[in-house]
């Protein structure tokens, strides 16, 4: 519980110092990893059965090789990857707009600095430091979830397109 | 009447002027050579009988002259001696000041030492209370410190015990004074200049407050004034003071109260957010224009979409293919050319398909579009503000910098606006593009499988 405080604490200082665009960077981090957890999620669980189903579907056929088969062939596989690719379009815009919070993070500091600078003719270097703090944390912080979210967005594409390929190569032409 | 018999022998007086010089001109005038030539001879005569009357004077007046001069000798000689008895006689005086001022000397002793210290400790005083919001409270304690510094600075006085004591008294008090909050009435001017009497809060020696107001002590003239623009939600409380009779209150103060209140000046001179806004200029108006217009665009093709959407999906559940949504229409064209061979029921589905799209995708694109020009317009306004910059470097120098701060924060904010714009664009963009390739998705991949489908089930 103490050490729980603690954290707490600590992370209120660190939004304290960087200002409140960290908080808007943490929910956006918070909802991209909650959405690749939720991919790989689907992936390991009900995606199995969509799997099946579409291939008993298939092979329930009588005959796989008629115009009418092809295409309904078509619109299984295409049934199955939408729901294989749901949300990987968000998860990509995510990652692209962690960076651009934390710039917008850093000119709302740079502005505060030149805020100081005008009141004080720029003689106490101190005053300025907060307006520094929040011009270059919400940067980094920015860059660490857009980096956390590359390799999670990357496993997850690799993983839907050996999915859609595992299916296509399932659902067998002929027999 | 007076005043005419005046004026009356101030004319006759100069009819005579006129008259005798008329005359004398008659005189000087000759009327024939011969006449000037007897005029000057005559006039010859009588400068020679002057000059000799002339030079019998001066040998008269010659022995005189010779008896004046030996008189002003005696006077010199007189006034020398007498210079040189009082040039000793200062001498004398003056080593009899500085034994004296041995002697004080002596007889102060340690005294002067503690005289110097006690006059730089008023100085002090002097400095810290002249600028010390107690003063409001108490006027004129600086006029008796001034007393004090003046008499041990002169030879001639010397402070008494109760007035070293006042000092102490004085020092303490605006020790104790700066610990408390207290009410007190006091003139107030409010920004309109309108002057009255109103109760002041005064919290230690940080800030003044009135009316949930926060007030400015001005040190040259002495007066209270309300700050005419004041501290936004950082500085709550002040209301709630002044009704507070015991226990705590929260309020905010600004702790370089005694140094000149400089963080309190800092907060009410940051600029509102619509201010800052303002200072985007021309360049900021046209990202907000964009702004707008795309946020405008994308709510328009939520529900346009949404709609669809919604049609679609009952396209997909029913059998019977209605003309109100597009994968319905396709579906038409495959009922109309029932009897074609499967190649030219492909190709009429797919043209059927891409009648479609245009009016599915129609806006996304612009709204990409404005997702990438918003920050660099905020790039653009940037650049402008810093060619403000520069000019204002070069014709008023580097040495203010408010001067170019103002310009430079003027600048930034087309970049916040411009990502301000671009950051929801960019999620809506993404946002209303999957819901369009939903339904791109269901014509281009799922119309023929559904016709085949149907073809089958019957």
């Amino acid at each position: 519980m103490l050490a729980m405080m603690e954290a707490l604490a600590a992370i209120k200082a660190f939004v304290a110092s960087g200002g409140p665009i960290l908080y808007w960077i943490a929910a956006l981090a918070f909802a991209m990893w909650t959405l690749i957890f939720e991919r790989l999620w689907f992936y390991k669980g009900s995606l199995g059965k969509i799997k099946a189903q579409t291939v008993e579907l298939w092979e329930a056929r009588g005959e796989r090789k008629s115009w009418n088969s092809r295409q309904i062939r078509k619109a299984l596989i295409s049934r199955a990857a939408s729901k294989i690719n749901q949300n990987l379009d968000l998860l990509g815009t995510m990652v692209t707009l962690c960076p651009l919070l934390g710039l917008l993070g850093t000119v709302t500091g740079m502005i505060e600095v030149f805020n100081v600078l005008a009141v004080t003719g720029g003689g106490d270097a101190k005053s300025m430091a907060s307006g520094v703090s929040r011009a270059t944390i919400p940067t980094m912080a920015g860059m660490v979830a857009a980096l956390s979210g590359v390799f999670g967005t990357t496993l997850i594409n690799r993983i839907a397109e050996r999915e859609n390929h595992m299916l296509e190569d399932q659902l067998t032409m002929d027999h | 009447m007076k005043m005419n018999l005046k004026k009356a022998i101030v004319a006759v007086a100069a009819a005579g002027a006129i008259a005798l010089s008329g005359s004398v001109m008659a005189q000087d005038k000759a009327a024939s050579l011969d006449e000037l030539l007897q005029m000057v001879k005559n006039s010859q005569i009588a400068e020679n009988k002057e000059n000799r009357q002339r030079e019998a004077q001066f040998r008269k007046q010659r022995a005189n002259q010779a008896n004046m001069l030996a008189q002003a000798e005696a006077t010199k000689k007189a006034e020398e001696d007498r210079s040189a008895r009082l040039e000793q006689q200062h001498k004398e005086r003056e080593q009899d000041v500085q034994a004296a001022r041995q002697q004080l000397d002596d007889r102060l002793g340690s005294l002067k030492e503690l005289f110097g210290h006690l006059t730089s400790t008023a100085g002090d005083l002097r400095a810290a209370l002249d600028s010390s919001i107690v003063s409001v409270q108490y006027p004129g304690r600086t006029q008796f410190i001034s007393e004090l510094i003046e008499k041990m600075n002169s030879e001639t006085k010397l402070p008494s015990i109760e007035e070293i004591e006042r000092l102490w008294y004085e020092l303490q008090r605006e020790t104790v004074e700066g610990g408390k909050v207290v009410k007190f009435n006091s003139v107030v001017s409010d920004p309109a200049g309108n002057k009255a009497e109103r109760e002041v809060v005064r919290i230690g020696n940080y800030n003044l407050l009135s009316d949930g107001k926060y007030l400015t002590y001005d040190v040259k003239s002495g007066s209270l004034n309300e700050l005419p623009r004041q501290p936004g939600d950082h500085m709550k409380g002040a209301a709630a003071i002044q009704q507070a009779t015991s226990g705590f209150t929260k309020v905010g103060i600004d702790p370089t109260g005694p140094a000149g209140g400089t963080l309190l000046s800092a907060l009410i001179n940051s600029p509102s957010i619509v201010e800052r806004w303002h200072q985007g200029k021309l360049v900021g108006y046209i990202i907000t224009g964009v702004g707008v217009f795309a946020i405008l665009l994308a709510l328009f093709r939520f529900v346009v979409l949404s709609a669809m959407g919604a049609k679609v999906s009952r396209q997909l559940k029913s059998n019977t293919a209605s003309t109100d949504n597009p994968l319905g229409r396709v579906l038409k064209v495959a009922e109309e050319n029932k009897g074609a061979d499967t190649e030219t029921l492909e190709l009429k589905l797919e043209e059927a398909t891409l009648k479609e799209l245009p009016r599915i995708e129609s806006g996304l694109n612009l709204l990409k579009i404005i997702s990438m020009v918003a920050p660099l317009l905020g790039l653009l306004g940037t650049v402008t503000g810093m060619i403000v910059t520069f000019q204002a470097i070069t014709i008023y120098g580097a040495g203010d910098p408010k001067a170019m701060a103002g310009g430079i924060s003027g600048a930034l904010v087309t970049t916040v606006l411009g990502l301000c714009v671009a950051i929801p664009t960019v999620l809506l963009h993404t946002f209303l593009n999957g819901k369009a390739k939903r339904i791109v998705h269901v014509l281009e991949e799922e119309s023929a499988g559904l016709i085949a489908e149907k073809s089958e089930s019957k």
